[in-house]
């Protein structure tokens, strides 16, 4: 769905985006994610045809951004990062505007309005003047024109930005439905909604991928990504020699030494260490409170991959 | 077709906009007044030299509601879609440049026609009430009215443009008042000690003198060609520099 090779966008000398090479397969929600000013938002107005390639080629089904902007124009819904909307239209009169601009028949522009209002939950609001509306409603009517003439990717720029805890889960509940029927690429902050929606990530810094994979294994690449978090009463010298010498574990680190010791032991990744660890205890004796296998997150992939 | 669409929106925002109904009042104010005044003052004196209608075209008066309102209608076309960042979702839609810049011109171009009604308008209640019955002077009307549309569309074309150049709407209307009165000054050259032969050419470019020949009910096909090539350069221009201003923002 998406082809990109060898994308370099620079802006006056400045380069945004550097040999960017990726590929989105037709069905895929992927996550896009990287620190502010990675170059996510130049990536997506390049894909959606507003911006050209300053460098390299990009492949929106099979047409090129650039000589065949139209027909990828007319393949794609586009929600830009601050949804810029006419304030000054109805809503009704806004969707039926950007339907008939993106050339969907005269036939089904009532049933595809009907459609699209319902998906975003704006039938309350359909008679009100966009201006007026709260930033919750603007971004909904943002996501239904992008979805207005049933495109067959969906590009979302930080679709959840600004909306409350029960928007974001409804916003979250639509694009994994929508997921079904499209193609979607959105780029968000909200690392836990990448995990519950994407079935990839792309992780982008200073304008280069860093990472492209599932969530689950990125979080498998991390360190500490299969950890023990022990809580023993013993000498910390002691038992953090001890449970180094075990088959396997990389390193135990003292987090907290008081009345009990508790450490954390790095595996090697995809290891399991804790018949090892746990033997040693026993062979001890010492007395043992926590024994527990701790997970990386997402996040903590993020911060490793995008550190400098 | 996406320019019909387009269109359809440039005129409808300009027939919802508050702004817009000033401007509306205030010509139609304006000219109105000026007109009332013109026709007591020609029955008062008894002046037969010149009609109604000449005496409200050919004075700086009108070329002034002219300068004034134009930039006033064209100044938010391209800057606000700048400000508002709606330009990236308007040329991410499957439209090209040029159907965007003839929408924003027709759509501008159709408020502006509105504009004038009155002023013609007047006429025909001069014909209808006067007493003794004063006639509709067919030829003189249509051709100010030629004249007054062809201009228009020049100086809108001015406007659009300078709107392509700038988010902010302030900047873009001073700068199209500043291009179009330079363009209008032409007519002022004739004042200046130059040779007589400058003065003939420039007199070509004089708005004053065209209305002059106008408003007497002779056509010239000069100022036709000369404010019909005018606004099509300024527009191919326009839809340049909005390519321009996407490709390297």
């Amino acid at each position: 769905m998406i082809d990109v090779q060898n994308l370099s966008k620079s802006y006056s000398g400045f380069r945004a985006v550097q040999n960017l090479n990726f590929k989105v397969d037709r069905g895929e929600i992927v996550g896009f994610l990287g620190p502010n000013g990675a170059g996510k938002s130049t990536t997506m107005k390049i894909l959606s045809g507003y911006l050209p390639p300053t460098d390299g080629q990009v492949k929106v089904a099979g047409f090129d951004v650039v000589s065949e902007s139209l027909e990828v124009r007319r393949r794609i819904g586009y929600m830009p990062e601050n949804v810029p909307l006419y304030n000054d239209m109805r809503v009704n009169e806004f969707l039926r505007f950007r339907a008939k601009l993106k050339q969907v028949p005269g036939s089904r522009i009532k049933e595809r309005l009907e459609a699209v209002k319902q998906l975003c939950a704006l039938q309350d609001v359909d008679r009100k003047i966009i201006g007026t509306l709260s930033k919750g409603y603007r971004q909904r009517v943002a996501l239904a024109d992008a979805l207005v003439h049933d495109p067959d990717l969906l590009i979302l720029d930080e679709p959840t930005i600004g909306l409350d805890p029960h928007q974001i889960r409804a916003v979250r509940e639509l694009i994994k439905d929508l997921g079904k029927k499209h193609t979607i690429l959105l780029s968000t902050h909200i690392l836990s909604e990448v995990e519950m929606t994407c079935n990839r990530v792309l992780i982008i810094n200073r304008g280069r991928i860093e990472a492209s994979d599932t969530p689950a294994n990125l979080t498998k690449l991390v360190r500490g990504g299969g950890s023990l978090r022990v809580e023993v009463k013993a000498d910390a010298k002691d038992a953090a020699a001890k449970l180094s010498a075990v088959a396997d574990v990389e390193d135990v680190e003292v987090l907290l030494e008081k009345d009990w010791l508790q450490l954390r032991v790095f595996a090697k990744p995809g290891i399991d260490v804790r018949d090892g660890v746990y033997a040693v205890i026993k062979r001890e004796g010492w007395d043992l409170r926590e024994l527990a296998r701790e997970r990386a997150t997402l996040e903590e992939a993020f911060v490793e991959l995008t550190q400098d | 077709m996406a320019f019909w669409t387009l269109y359809r929106r440039e005129a409808g925002s300009y027939f919802v906009s508050p702004i817009a109904y000033v401007v509306f009042f205030a010509t139609a104010l304006g000219v109105g007044a000026y007109f009332n005044f013109i026709f007591n003052y020609f029955n008062d004196y008894g002046i037969r030299q010149l009609t109604v209608l000449q005496a409200s075209v050919n004075t700086f008066f009108f070329w002034l509601t002219l300068m004034v309102q134009i930039p006033v209608l064209t100044m938010r076309s391209f800057s606000e879609e700048f400000k508002l960042g709606t330009i990236e979702m308007l040329l991410t839609a499957p439209v090209r440049e040029w159907e965007v810049v003839l929408a924003k011109f027709f759509g501008a171009f159709s408020f502006f026609i509105t504009l004038w009604i009155p002023l013609f308008f007047n006429l025909l209640l001069l014909t209808a009430f006067s007493n003794p019955h004063v006639p509709l002077l067919w030829r003189p009307t249509l051709n100010t009215a030629l004249l007054i549309v062809l201009v228009g569309a020049f100086y809108i074309s001015i406007g659009i443009f300078t709107s392509v150049l700038t988010k902010n709407q302030i900047i873009a209307a001073i700068l199209s008042f500043a291009l179009i009165f330079l363009s209008f000054s032409m007519s002022f050259v004739s004042y200046l000690k130059v040779t007589a032969q400058t003065q003939n050419l420039l007199s070509y470019f004089s708005a004053i003198e065209q209305m002059d020949t106008y408003s007497k009910g002779i056509f010239d096909s000069r100022p036709v060609v000369f404010y019909l090539s005018g606004t099509v350069f300024l527009l191919l221009l326009t839809q340049r520099f909005l390519e321009a201003r996407r490709l390297k923002s």
